[in-house]
């Protein structure tokens, strides 16, 4: 039982990365109705990103990385989106779909090629701090990461709910010719949630980059893959639900794995996004299709 | 005046011309991952075969059966790592007039492209591919018996963990028992375990206590190193590339598992893990077939390094590939010309079969009837920002 319960501490805890990824796809589909393949891929550059300032300022702490990485991933995500948006036609919804599954492979190859395909010692902060209750443990840096994702999370849902800018987005998500007839400039609003979900991204990746301990272009892929999972659980274009939804499949598929191993634990994440997909296409607060 | 500066042109070209034909080359092509996160494999390599080529023309290159000196001209092509490609650009060398191509860097390519070649030489009733493949790199066990076309120049892993583990035993026999960690996806990495590491140990009287299983680029380690305390086993056994290894060292950091011994895969003797987790990874011994120990060795890094390349027991076989493979085409004679050039590939497959010893950076290798190599190897330990000789077993 206690080992059910740790995989499940485990998992949840280090679904906020999951979730943070999963915030950015659901976003951009929100507000543009588009998927961003590479949001996964650039959260990570942004993460590498962040480790320039080690070059810069030898002996720079844990959170300077983390600052870089998001103010990094901000300018990835301005980027992907002149790159991959501003100057594609949109009606065309496999243009932009295409369009970043190149900017995904675009950013793995310049992260390898950067790199050499050598994995980046990453800091972390309170990574030798273990909170034990017995023999049930919890991890210092993994619960700073959760927290720091779910301040994220309340700052994104703030400035969505709270902001002339939110307003202007959800506004733009609902009603796009509306929004542009009450004089709110489309493309901006456009650029601006490219920017936020890109701010956001690097502050993932650096999160993520904390909670291994170490960064890899091997990790763009499956990161791509938890993140659309998390977005169809969630409910496309819901922030909350892929909050509810990053934790889940993170709490999920480390029970999976404990009970039924590693080999056969992806499989399971699978079922359960085809069991969403089957009797639950709208995820947990997408909205209805026949309803729009 | 326009028709004596045309005469000259043209006379200038053809002369030009005859001394470029007068020069013959052998192109000898390699291929590997040069893109993807295994990159620095292929990138190493082709490095190592350049500088190994530079270093054969600058002695006059290689003597042809007339007597004349040929040239090696070296190619590179990527693989990605990924089958289907390795397979496409096999088939692309084989079209070209490349005399025999040097890799895969990946064993999950090198098993699929074994088996399109010719099984047995001389089968009229297999039309598979007959192209020799001399690998540097992929190291899975017993991968060159699946075709009489595919030679290999890579460490003998079996041998290498059974030294590992006879040594472990006798020279810390209060060491009794074994838990291993596996990357179970990758086709190197799973097999060292299943096939090696884990049979050895048994073989050298370690009790194996179970293993942890994880995926090239799982995230989270928690589960798998909480099953590894658990076990508390005297010596850890980690059959991962680089990354997971470092996400494995780090959660063992973190939950305070301290084996006694540490052991690694021989793929991760590198910087890459050095880079990675060089502060986890401190302590951990590796068997590798290569360390700059030998004059030959510090030669070889240095002409490797000035083609951008690194040293290690992966890149340095490319290097002694190419010097195998110029006395190979010496002693079988052949020709280099391009109307020859199947029966050139068929002299060196021939000559690479004859082969028993072939000198290489730390000693003597042995071939093996199955066309594999017995390497000299030796036993590294992280220290520090890099990897230190722990033992000579040979």
């Amino acid at each position: 039982m206690l080992d059910i319960l740790q995989a499940i501490s485990d998992g949840v805890l280090f679904g906020a990365t999951y979730a943070l990824i999963g915030i950015g796809f659901t976003l951009v589909f929100g507000v543009m109705h588009k998927l961003n393949l590479s949001y996964a891929a650039a959260s990570v550059g942004g993460a590498y990103a962040g480790l320039l300032i080690l070059k810069v300022l030898v002996g720079a702490a844990p959170w300077q990385v983390f600052l870089c990485a998001f103010a990094a991933g901000g300018v990835i995500g301005y980027l992907v989106y002149l790159l991959c948006f501003h100057f594609i036609p949109l009606a065309n919804p496999l243009a932009t779909l295409m369009s970043t599954v190149g900017m995904l492979l675009l950013i793995d190859e310049i992260i390898v090629h950067t790199t050499e395909g050598m994995p980046q010692n990453y800091p972390a902060m309170f990574d030798d701090v273990m909170l034990r209750a017995g023999e049930f443990t919890l991890r210092g840096d993994l619960l700073l990461v959760f927290a720091i994702s779910v301040l994220a999370m309340i700052l994104l849902l703030a400035l969505l709910y709270r902001t002339k800018l939110g307003l202007a987005t959800r506004a733009v998500s609902q009603q796009p010719v509306a929004a542009q007839l009450c004089g709110i400039r489309v493309g901006g609003v456009n650029a601006a949630t490219f920017i936020v979900t890109g701010l956001l991204g690097g502050l993932a990746g650096a999160m993520i980059g904390a909670s291994v301990g170490t960064l890899s272009p091997l990790l763009t892929t499956p990161l791509t893959v938890k993140g659309l999972i998390v977005t169809v659980i969630g409910g496309l274009g819901s922030i909350p639900g892929a909050i509810v939804a990053g934790l889940l499949v993170g709490g999920f598929e480390n029970v999976l794995q404990l009970w039924r191993g590693v080999t056969e634990r992806d499989l399971y994440v699978m079922l359960l996004l085809f069991a969403f997909l089957v009797f639950r296409p709208e995820g947990f607060f997408g909205r209805k299709a026949a309803t729009d | 005046m326009k028709q004596n500066v045309l005469a000259f042109a043209v006379a200038l070209a053809f002369a030009a011309g005859g001394a470029l034909a007068q020069e013959k080359t052998i192109k000898v092509t390699g291929f590997g991952a040069k893109t993807g996160p295994v990159r620095s494999f292929g990138v190493n390599s082709e490095a190592a075969m350049r500088a190994a080529a530079d270093a054969i023309n600058k002695q006059g290159g290689v003597k042809l059966a007339d007597g004349s000196k040929a040239k090696i001209e070296v190619d590179y092509f990527d693989d990605g790592c990924n089958a289907e490609q390795g397979i496409s650009v096999v088939r692309r060398i084989a079209g070209s007039d490349a005399v025999i191509a040097v890799g895969p860097t990946c064993s999950n390519v090198a098993e699929p492209l074994f088996g399109i070649l010719q099984k047995k030489v001389d089968d009229k009733g297999d039309s598979g591919l007959q192209f020799p493949i001399f690998t540097d790199v992929a190291i899975k066990v017993g991968l060159a018996k699946i075709s009489e076309w595919a030679f290999r120049n890579v460490p003998n892993e079996a041998t290498m963990y059974s030294s590992v583990f006879y040594w472990l035993r006798a020279s810390h026999p209060e060491l009794k028992t074994v838990y291993g960690g596996v990357e179970e996806d990758f086709a190197h990495s799973r097999a060292s375990w299943h096939v090696v590491m884990k049979d050895r140990a048994a073989a050298n009287g370690f009790q194996v206590l179970g293993e942890s299983k994880w995926l090239l680029a799982d995230t989270n380690f928690a589960t798998q190193v909480r099953e590894m305390k658990k076990a508390n086993a005297d010596v850890v056994a980690i059959s991962a590339h680089p990354f997971s290894l470092c996400g494995a060292l780090k959660e063992m950091q973190r939950q305070g598992v301290k084996p006694k011994v540490l052991v690694g895969l021989t793929s991760s003797s590198s910087m890459e893990t050095l880079e990675g987790c060089g502060k986890q990874a401190q302590g951990i011994i590796i068997p590798t077939s290569f360390a700059p120990v030998t004059k030959e060795g510090q030669a070889a890094s240095q002409a490797t390094a000035k083609f951008k390349g690194a040293a290690d027991l992966h890149s340095m076989a490319a290097w002694e590939n190419m010097f195998i493979l110029k006395q190979v085409m010496e002693a079988e004679k052949i020709s280099g010309g391009k109307n020859d050039l199947q029966a050139d590939r068929r002299k060196i497959r021939d000559g690479l079969a004859k082969l028993r010893t072939t000198q290489g950076l730390m000693g003597v290798t042995k071939r093996t009837a199955d066309r594999e190599a017995d390497k000299p190897y030796l036993f590294v330990q992280a220290k520090g920002n890099s990897w230190v000789v722990l033992h000579n077993p040979l």
